[in-house]
């Protein structure tokens, strides 16, 4: 048996789990909910503000709309929403197979505890980087529909800004459900983590140097900005791959 | 140089807080033989098989499982065990099939191998048809997964936590006849504590009694050790007042008046027993129809062993 046998049928299972279980219609239901409605909100803001307000709002010139705002929207609603939603699905990522009895099932057969860990990070990370590529092709192909032209280079550079914050979060989930046993408080304490961050965004060397700032770049990008990327997505990945690690020492140590 | 272990403690201690679960426990499973490890509720047996597996770290001591140290010996050990815990957790969203097939996966079987020892467990678990979702089984049905999906790597030793506590009598009786089965083949280590499934199956048995071994030897062995402690006297009449006398004998750990004129002594002393007893029924001018060693079953050893000192 060799190990990289047991991490791709344990890695197969992962990815059937999402597949036959409500992983498969929560987070990719939100992401597609996004990206099929925000080109048409974007497109036809004026006029839903206009029907709301009424002649309230006569004095006040809503700009004409354009495919920016339709990618604002899709990296907003992923770096608020889709973000919060992730924390919370993946609070109990290894917590739940070890309440469940089913981690004592799986690691008494020749699968390490690193493995078991790891495993759930990659498997869990592709499928959110499957659900983002869907979500934007979606949101491009309405946004083109919506708008007549859609350039694709600031929407994808913010997904993909987007995707490296989430990737992180994904690996701050791993440690954390490992960490604590209940999902809701890893899920709590995921939240926490995301304030914090969002708050260290605030002073700028922080945001330009560090994962912090992973957010505010994501939407700079899509409102066709040309923000300074490499060192937040630098260190936020090698972030990621520490966290994981950590994440994977710390469940070889604990008693199961 | 000492016999082939399937499994071999030494010292082996685990401590939770201020709770000694297991206390310097030594043991030692021959390889082949169906051993049972019995304890009452709370004893430490659970956490003697988390041990085993590697599940949970010893405070002190060492556990070696076919002849290497679990602590080190990672997938190596793991690949030639099956394990079944005491309350089995298994994916809710797969059929008994789809568990099995995973559980083989691990362990690398592929193709046929893999499709004949799915169907041939399926079978064995009475599972073979059922197409439903593990979450919708039984207690029963999941116990009965779980002993099949311990098997699937045909294990050189399985270890079963209480394997039958969930089991219906027929379960049950399919279940010990399959470990029965296994003798020679496979060691089987299952803790339990009911007394019939051991003196059913075992060849051996260890007691363990607030995380202490407190017995260990073959069933036969132990119960004839204790059984040289028991002796059975039966008289032709005044069985009563001949029972008042052996009571008050320093070798008369207790007397307990038997059907007809029968008392069954158990002794500190077998040897000045067996030489006082005639000795008094003579005195009394009554007659001596029998005087013998009492049979001990396993549960009266058992009880002998851990029932005085129940908390």
């Amino acid at each position: 048996m060799s190990r990289s046998s047991g991490f791709t049928v344990f890695a197969r299972k992962e990815a059937q789990e999402i597949w036959r279980t409500w992983r498969r219609w929560v987070l990719p239901g939100i992401l597609v909910f996004f990206a099929v409605t925000g080109p048409p909100l974007a497109r036809y803001t004026p006029q839903i503000v206009q029907a709301v307000a009424g002649d309230q709002l006569s004095g006040l010139e809503i700009p004409t709309p354009t495919y920016l705002d339709a990618y604002g929207q899709w990296a907003q609603n992923l770096t608020q929403i889709a973000l919060f939603a992730l924390i919370i699905i993946y609070g109990g990522l290894v917590s739940a197979e070890r309440r469940s009895g089913t981690a004592v099932l799986v690691l008494t057969k020749p699968v390490s505890r690193s493995a078991f860990v790891v495993v759930k990070a990659v498997v869990n990370a592709a499928f959110v980087a499957t659900l983002l590529l869907v979500g934007t092709l979606l949101t491009w192909g309405l946004t083109a529909a919506m708008f007549d032209t859609a350039p694709g280079a600031a929407l994808w550079s913010a997904a993909l800004v987007w995707l490296v914050l989430a990737i992180q979060f994904v690996a701050v989930m791993t440690l954390l459900s490992v960490l604590i046993s209940s999902a809701a408080g890893a899920a709590g304490a995921g939240l926490g983590v995301y304030v914090l961050a969002s708050i260290a965004a605030i002073w700028q060397p922080l945001a330009d140097y560090t994962p912090a700032g992973l957010a505010s770049k994501a939407v700079a990008a899509a409102a066709g900005q040309d923000p300074a990327v490499a060192w937040p997505v630098v260190t936020s990945l090698a972030l990621s791959v520490g966290l994981v690690a950590l994440a994977a020492t710390a469940f070889r140590r604990r008693e199961l | 140089m000492s016999a082939p272990a399937a499994i071999r403690t030494t010292a082996l201690t685990k401590v939770y807080g201020d709770t000694r679960a297991l206390d310097g426990v030594d043991l030692t499973v021959p390889e082949g033989s169906i051993f049972g490890f019995l304890g009452p509720n709370g004893a430490g047996k659970t956490t003697m098989l988390r041990l085993i597996t590697g599940l949970a770290q010893p405070t002190s001591g060492t556990a070696e499982v076919l002849g290497r140290d679990v602590t080190q010996a990672g997938n190596l050990v793991r690949a030639e065990v099956g394990f079944l815990p005491d309350v089995p957790g298994f994916y809710d969203w797969m059929t008994a099939e789809d568990f099995l097939r995973f559980a083989g996966s691990l362990f690398g079987l592929r193709g046929t191998l893999l499709d004949q020892r799915v169907a041939m467990l399926l079978d064995l678990a009475g599972l073979t048809g059922v197409t439903s979702r593990v979450g919708g089984f039984s207690r029963g049905m999941k116990q009965r997964l779980g002993v099949a999906q311990a098997l699937v790597n045909a294990p050189r030793l399985l270890l079963l936590d209480e394997p039958t506590s969930a089991l219906d009598p027929m379960g049950r009786k399919d279940l010990l006849e399959m470990i029965a089965s296994l003798r020679g083949r496979t060691t089987v280590f299952f803790s339990t504590h009911i007394l019939g499934d051991v003196e059913r199956v075992c060849d051996a048995v260890a007691i363990l009694d607030h995380g202490r071994v407190v017995a260990q030897a073959p069933i036969a062995e132990l119960t004839a050790a204790y059984g040289e402690r028991k002796v059975v006297v039966e008289v032709t009449d005044g069985a009563d007042e001949l029972a008042a006398l052996l009571a008050a004998r320093p070798w008369a750990a207790s007397v307990v008046r038997g059907p007809n004129g029968s008392i069954e002594v158990t002794v500190t002393d077998a040897v000045a027993a067996q030489h006082d007893i005639p000795a008094i029924v003579a005195g009394q001018g009554i007659g001596l129809a029998r005087l013998e060693a009492g049979e001990m079953g396993l549960e009266e050893v058992f009880v002998e062993l851990v029932g005085g000192e129940r908390r």
